[in-house]
């Protein structure tokens, strides 16, 4: 237990944890101190002044150190001539408060009368009515009727965009400053600051674009009234109509716990559609944010584009000749089927698709996009079990390499940011300059595509870099793929994962490998035996048949329509009609992340549970339920009834998803801090009723273990005039599913490519110049060149999927030009 | 006698040669000459207060900086912005070498590494002016590196604010110089304490007023000093004189000098035509200008029983002409100009009050605007991080209860228009009494 | 004139070695970026957030929070005209109105010649030479009315003989 110190609190003597925060303290003995700037993941700031309490502390005698009584024999307590702020009081030995005064009374009244003041009254219209923390305390503790004559309010802007995503409204602002902080403290994109000053502060940003933070939703989640709301659900519906169904962020391995809020619409024929996300608290995963993408890039649930209905050869049909054609197909295919999985498919639809595979004897489970290897590293040494990257801190360190988190898993950047500013050294490896670097302790860099070179040789060639990692108290590795190809990647997190046992940070909490795989279940391939190596396979030797799921080969991959042109049978399932679509003969509907019921094994191995949160689009089901009622056309035994018994059979069946059934998942404990109860403390974001999820543990969490040496990929040769070609992740994207989030278009960047300027210079590019890109397989592209210092003579990093273009899938090099366009032909965004 | 505005009677005092044949920087050599703790006692023994308003003892102050910490500051608070105070630019323009040198014996006495002057934006001049005189110092081994050969380094910079009251307010100050936006911050843990101070070092703030003392005081001995002023308050201090005056200006006076004898026999008022006076501009309780407040000694203890401060010595003066529900607006419009915004009370307050009292200034107001004010104020006072809150309270708190007759003749229903008391006033604030 | 300009190399470099982060000098030079645009431009804001490692939404907040940067074009002669009380008890508020009404213009006005910018701001610390201003930012104090018209026509004057009296 951990150290505490007595209290007293309306004449009650308490024990809490020593030095704590008084609101926190109180709170945790059931006095409710209201708050408005105060917030439990940020320092007190002390402003709002409406957590005033009266305050004193027990007397001692200077030299007895005794406690001095008064005449009735109680302590003596020296009071405070006025009130003081709770917030800005830590906890210890002998401080007195009393909350229940008419003194503390009246002062709650009075500052609420005061930021009613200015607050114009109109709840009714609000975003934020039904769930205000201003309407709920002014309730509670508020003046019964107004004195500000009314022609004395002050008229201010309704409507100022931040950026695309949040919106002011200044009338309602009551400068608390949580938003500001937010943004500085937290995620250190101090993009948002007060302007003027007394009554005329307002909250600006000057940044381009505006507001420009992969974070910024958070801000209208603790924002303590309707000031800041998000573009998405501005004026969409009224909190007190919504429903809040459990759910897992579909775009990360950060596995974010989120709530999808559903309505009964009106545009949706009467049904329920999800109206907006919200982080659901989860301290382990995500705590209580979430990133921009996974709050608005919802929006592909309901896209008209998705597909409605099976369809064999060119035309509809119903779900039994669909299932019948596609079992046909299979049948005839026998072994010679091989699978390809995507990331997005939940834990049970993986396991319905390798028992299908198992039934016809086939055993070439891919994973799909084959970029990341090594996530049976992970498995053996990814971080221990009860990990939690928000306890990381002084004496601790967090290696990433080869990773641009920032962009591909945003919030394990967030909290890894945090953990650097709780003392934690951050080192962070790569060729080129990342985000993260701005954040980094030491910045490391190495030549393109030497990643796994550079950590193996970490011991020969930086012994100060390496004793620091074999010094540290707990030791965190994030190792990505940036720069290398499938073998290099898989190299790097065996180097990665050797280090880790060398020095003895595995097998323990807060130790271990992590990986920013990509989609949201990369691990739940693995456990399921999908692996990105028999992708290369399936590529190399394309099978007769081969089952695609939720997997967009043809807009990932270039090679793909040289290869597939090999496959005989294509079986599709998918969310959206794609260009796959056309050479598949059974193309079949699936639901997407928000309709269905499942399980996705996030990258820290945590597996969680996802609800049905609205119906199907037209006749899509559950993937599982697909291949399960395929299976049972082929006479592999009858289908599940649901993903619960889905799950249990796993749970039965696979070993590392043991303990995993559905009512484990949905387990949940009391979370500090207590956010959800009421609105005005933590904000908005919802308590979690859904589940913590369960992490399953890693190898090394039971066992020795041991990994081998990496066998070291031979370098890339670069031909002469060549450069080396590295794709790199934009969180916002031109992607399939992420198309349908318009309201984030205009921050998608025009296609462009990451230049060294020497490089530059050499091919006669200046910046924003066209340039094309021809690859040894695939079509050439064209983009915008900039120019950027970090990236190494000799390579060009190139976002994917920010043209509809396939590009390559990992590293390779290819040939670069300046092309001459009419200024009308430039590089087009879509 | 002048211990301070020496300038008046040494011409040219501004250069450093004039300066030094006048016993300039004597006294930095004296200091140096001692341990730091002993020139703390020293200051300590000598009695002399903080100079910026709230009077806190100089050289307990300068005691309660860990000895330890590797890096600590001396900022000098040159922000005067306090309404009718005018008496650290004239210190600064006549005397500025005494300030600077002052700023060096507290710098050697808390081993500080740097000293930063942080001057209210419209003393650019002035700013110029020590840049000079530093240089000149500097070159003569009074600051910068290895001062009179001790070892010791200290360089002396000066910072410009850019129209902002709240950044005399010492911790605001402090933001403001760090470049972040000049709001006061939350204490504990306080500019003398590690983590509270110029960027989280320990750091003594102290206002130019004090620390020119502080040469006189190495170089006379503290018990000199003690024999200036009261008991409580020692030493001479500069009083501005301000508003329906004859002879308005600066006056350097022992503390104790009676009201009566500042404002009549030096600044020439008839003691019959004073109505109200602001011993400490806009900040302080007002008071009337009667013969028991005339007779009061300006000394910290005994503005006090009289229920206002010496603050910063800033005395405004009215006549009998003046209105004082005019005197309020006056003062609020300054201070909802100058809230920082960061607190609600302060925020909103402040704009309310501004409000009301334009209406009942247009004649438009209530008798119960008045006790509608005075509650507001009440409820603003002894809410807020810092004492601008307080400040602003008071100027509508003590004029109601010492002039009510003035905002009574603004409110008076016409007697058409006389209607029962819409509702009953609400309760008050109930101040508690201090342990 | 952009910060760059070799004229504030200097001064910009003797600022920045005051501080021991960066930042702190964002307030000398927001006064250089006023100096060099005429007003803290978009511009002047982006180069200081630049040169001192800043968000630019932090120096323009900055930039906002205080009274002697200006956000927004002004006349070639800022006139900050003391009005608080002491000023006031001697007759500031007359003096400022009747210098509005001679120039023609409102409270934060300029004046149709595009010359003079009238504000009103608080304590000055000059109150024993009441009425008094800062004419960018340079004391002008114990004035009256009649001496005002005369400065101003001389000002008028001065701008009409270099045969630039339009604009600033
Ligand atoms: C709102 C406010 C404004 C202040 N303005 C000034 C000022 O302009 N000059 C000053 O010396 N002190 C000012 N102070 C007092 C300072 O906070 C601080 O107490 C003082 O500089 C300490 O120096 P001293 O002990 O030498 O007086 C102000 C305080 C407040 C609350
Ligand atoms: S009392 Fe006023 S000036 Fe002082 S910190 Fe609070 S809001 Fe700012
Ligand atoms: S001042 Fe304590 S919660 Fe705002």
């Amino acid at each position: 237990m951990a150290e505490t110190v007595t209290i007293v609190v309306n004449d009650r003597e308490y024990q809490v944890a020593a030095g704590a925060n008084l609101v926190d303290a109180a709170r945790s003995i059931g006095d409710l101190i209201p708050v408005f700037c105060y917030h439990p993941k940020m320092d007190p700031v002390g402003m709002c002044r409406m957590c005033l309490v009266e305050m004193g502390s027990i007397q001692r005698d200077r030299g007895s150190g005794e406690v001095m009584l008064d005449e009735d024999g109680k302590p003596q307590v020296r009071w405070f001539p006025t009130l003081q702020t709770a917030c800005t009081t830590n906890v210890y030995e002998g401080l007195v408060i009393r909350t229940d005064t008419q003194e503390v009374d009246l002062a709650r009244e009075n500052v609420l009368e005061f930021l009613l003041t200015s607050h114009p009254l109109d709840c009714p219209i609000c975003d934020k009515g039904g769930e205000c923390p201003l309407q709920n305390l002014t309730m509670e503790h508020g003046p019964g009727k107004t004195r500000m004559v009314f022609g004395d309010k002050l008229n201010l802007d309704k409507h100022v965009p931040l950026g695309e995503l949040v919106f002011l409204d200044e009338e309602r602002c009551i400068q608390c400053a949580r938003c500001v902080r937010f943004q500085d403290e937290i995620v250190g994109d101090d993009v948002l600051a007060f302007h003027e000053r007394g009554r005329s502060l307002q909250i600006i940003t000057n940044s381009e674009p505006g507001f420009d933070s992969y974070f910024s939703g958070n801000t209208t989640d603790i924002c303590p009234v309707g000031a800041l709301t998000t573009a998405d659900f501005r004026f969409g519906a009224r909190p007190w109509e919504l429903t809040d169904v459990a759910s897992i962020d579909p775009w990360d391995a950060a596995g974010s716990n989120i709530s999808l809020s559903t309505r009964l619409d009106r545009d949706a024929d009467g049904r329920a559609i999800v109206k907006r996300v919200l982080p659901r608290q989860n301290e382990y995963v995500n705590e209580i944010w979430i990133s921009d993408k996974a709050r608005f890039g919802h929006h592909f649930s309901r896209s008209a584009d998705r597909l409605a209905w099976p369809t064999t050869g060119e035309s509809r049909a119903t779900w039994a000749e669909a299932l019948e054609d596609a079992a046909g197909r299979l049948r005839e295919a026998g072994e010679d089927l091989a699978i390809i999985a995507g990331s997005g498919l939940s834990n049970e639809d993986l396991y319905a698709l390798q028992q299908l595979a198992q039934g016809l004897g086939s055993s070439r489970l891919g994973a799909w996009p084959p970029t990341h290897g090594g996530a049976d590293l992970i498995a053996q040494v990814g971080v221990g079990q009860g990990s939690n990257l928000g306890a990381l801190g002084s004496g601790d360190v967090v290696l990433v390499i080869a990773a641009d988190l920032e962009e591909e898993v945003p919030l394990w950047r967030l909290r890894i940011k945090q953990a650097g500013d709780r003392g934690a050294l951050l080192l962070v490896a790569n060729s080129r300059g990342t985000r993260l670097d701005d954040f980094a302790g030491r910045q490391l860099r190495y030549p393109t595509g030497d990643a796994a070179h550079f950590l193996a040789n970490l011991q020969k060639e930086d012994e100060e870099i390496h004793g620091r990692l074999r010094d540290a108290n707990n030791l965190v590795i994030v190792a990505g793929a940036e720069g290398l190809d499938l073998a290099g990647s898989r190299a790097l997190m065996q180097a990665a994962a050797r280090i880790l046992v060398e020095t003895g940070h595995v097998g323990r909490p807060n130790n271990g490998l992590l990986s920013p795989l990509p989609g949201p279940n990369g691990m739940g391939l693995h456990y399921l035996g999908f692996t990105p190596e028999n992708t290369i396979g399936i590529m190399a030797e394309p099978p007769k048949t081969l089952l695609v799921a939720q997997a967009d080969l043809l807009a990932d991959d270039p090679s793909a329509p040289a290869w597939l042109v090999e496959v005989d049978n294509i079986i599709e399932l998918a969310l959206f009609q794609d260009s796959l679509g056309d050479r598949a003969q059974v193309v079949l509907p699936i639901q997407s992340f928000a309709e269905r019921d499942g399980s996705f094994t996030s990258g820290e191995r945590r597996v969680q549970r996802l609800y049905r949160a609205q119906g199907p689009v037209g006749e899509a089901l559950p993937a599982w339920q697909v291949v399960a009622r395929i299976a049972e056309v082929l006479g592999q035994g009858r289908a599940k009834a649901s993903a619960a018994a889905m799950m249990l059979e796993m749970s039965q069946q696979v070993p590392a998803f043991e303990g995993c059934g559905y009512r484990e998942l949905a387990w949940t404990e009391k979370q500090d801090p207590p956010v959800g109860e009421d609105l005005w403390y933590g904000g908005t974001a919802l308590l979690n009723r859904g589940g913590l999820g369960v992490q399953i543990p890693a190898e090394a969490d039971r066992s020795r273990v041991k990994v081998a040496a990496p066998a070291l990929p031979s370098r890339q040769k670069v031909d002469k005039g060549h450069l080396l070609i590295v794709p790199v992740t934009r969180l916002y994207n031109r992607e399939r599913a992420f198309r349908a989030t318009d309201i984030v278009w205009p921050r998608v960047p025009a296609p462009f490519a990451l230049l060294n300027p020497d490089d530059a210079q050499r091919l006669g590019v200046d910046a924003d110049d066209t340039i094309e890109i021809e690859v040894a397989d695939g079509p050439a592209v064209q983009v915008l060149a900039r120019h950027d210092d970090s990236v190494p003579a000799g390579s060009l990093a190139l976002p994917r999927h920010l043209t509809t273009t396939a590009m390559p899938l990992t590293l390779s090099t290819g040939r670069v030009s300046k092309v001459t366009v009419a200024a009308d032909a430039r590089v087009s965004e879509t | 006698m002048r211990l301070l505005l020496r300038g008046r009677d040494i011409p040219d005092l501004h250069q450093l040669s004039v300066y030094q044949a006048n016993g300039g920087y004597e006294a930095l050599k004296r200091a140096l000459a001692m341990q730091p703790a002993e020139v703390i006692d020293e200051v300590k023994a000598s009695g002399l207060r903080g100079r910026g308003g709230a009077g806190f003892p100089a050289g307990v102050k300068w005691s309660f900086i860990p000895q330890n910490e590797p890096i600590k500051y001396v900022a000098v608070n040159a922000d005067e912005s306090e309404t009718g105070t005018f008496k650290d630019r004239e210190i600064m323009e006549d005397n500025p070498h005494q300030m600077i040198e002052g700023a060096l014996i507290c710098a050697w006495a808390i081993q500080a590494t740097a000293v930063y002057i942080y001057l209210r934006g419209e003393f650019w001049d002035i700013g110029d002016l020590l840049e000079d005189c530093i240089a000149e110092a500097e070159a003569a081994g009074f600051a910068g590196k290895n001062i009179l050969g001790s070892g010791w380094s200290c360089p002396v910079y000066t910072h410009l604010g850019a129209g902002a009251y709240i950044c005399g307010e010492e911790s605001a100050m402090l933001s403001s110089l760090e470049g972040v936006l000049g709001q006061p911050r939350v204490r504990p843990p306080f500019p003398a304490q590690k983590g509270g101070g110029l960027y989280k070092e320990a750091t003594v703030v102290n206002n130019v007023e004090t620390l020119t003392n502080v040469p006189w005081i190495l170089s006379n001995g503290a018990a000199a000093f003690r024999a200036i002023g009261t008991e409580q308050s020692a030493g001479t201090k500069v009083f501005c004189v301000s508003g329906h005056v004859p002879r308005p200006g600066n006056y350097e006076l022992p503390l104790g000098t009676p009201l009566r004898e500042l404002l009549v026999d030096h600044a020439g008022c008839d003691p019959e035509n004073i109505k109200a006076i602001l011993p400490s501009g806009g900040s302080g309780p007002i008071v009337p200008g009667t013969d028991e407040v005339l007779d009061t000694p300006l000394s910290y203890e005994a503005m006090q029983d009289l229920g206002t401060i010496l603050g910063s010595a800033s005395i405004i003066v009215m006549d009998n002409t003046v209105d004082m529900t005019w005197v309020a607006s006056k003062v609020t419009k300054f201070f909802t100009h100058e809230s920082c915004g960061k607190c609600t009370p302060c925020r909103e307050g402040t704009y309310w009050l501004d409000k009301v009292l334009d209406r009942i200034l247009a004649g438009e107001g209530k008798p119960e605007d008045v006790q509608l004010i005075d509650n507001v104020a009440k409820n603003m006072a002894g809410t807020t991080l810092c004492a601008l809150g307080d400040f602003a309270a008071n100027p509508i708190i003590h004029t109601i209860s010492n002039f009510p007759d003035d905002f009574n003749a603004h409110v008076q229903p016409k007697p058409e228009e006389e209607k029962p008391a819409a509702s009953a006033p609400r309760r008050g604030r109930r101040r508690r009494a201090s342990a | 004139m952009s910060l760059h300009d070799p004229r504030y190399k200097a001064r910009i470099a003797s600022h920045l070695a005051k501080y021991p982060d960066k930042r702190s000098a964002v307030m000398p030079l927001l006064y250089i970026a006023q100096e060099a645009y005429g007003w803290v431009s978009p511009k002047g804001v982006q180069e200081v957030a630049e040169i001192c490692e800043m968000d630019p939404t932090q120096v323009k907040s900055i930039a906002g929070f205080y009274t002697m940067y200006s956000e927004r074009t002004k006349g070639r002669y800022w006139l900050h005209v003391c009005t608080d009380l002491p000023c006031a008890l001697n007759g500031a508020e007359t003096f400022y109105r009747e210098l509005q009404d001679y120039l023609g213009v409102e409270e934060g006005g300029t004046s149709e010649d595009g010359l003079f910018t009238v504000e009103h701001v608080m304590c000055l610390a000059a109150c024993d030479k009441a009425p008094m201003l800062q004419c960018n930012f340079r004391y002008m104090e114990s004035l009256d009315m009649e001496k005002m018209k005369a400065w101003i026509e001389e000002r008028r004057a001065e701008l009409e003989a270099a045969g630039q009296g339009q604009g600033a």
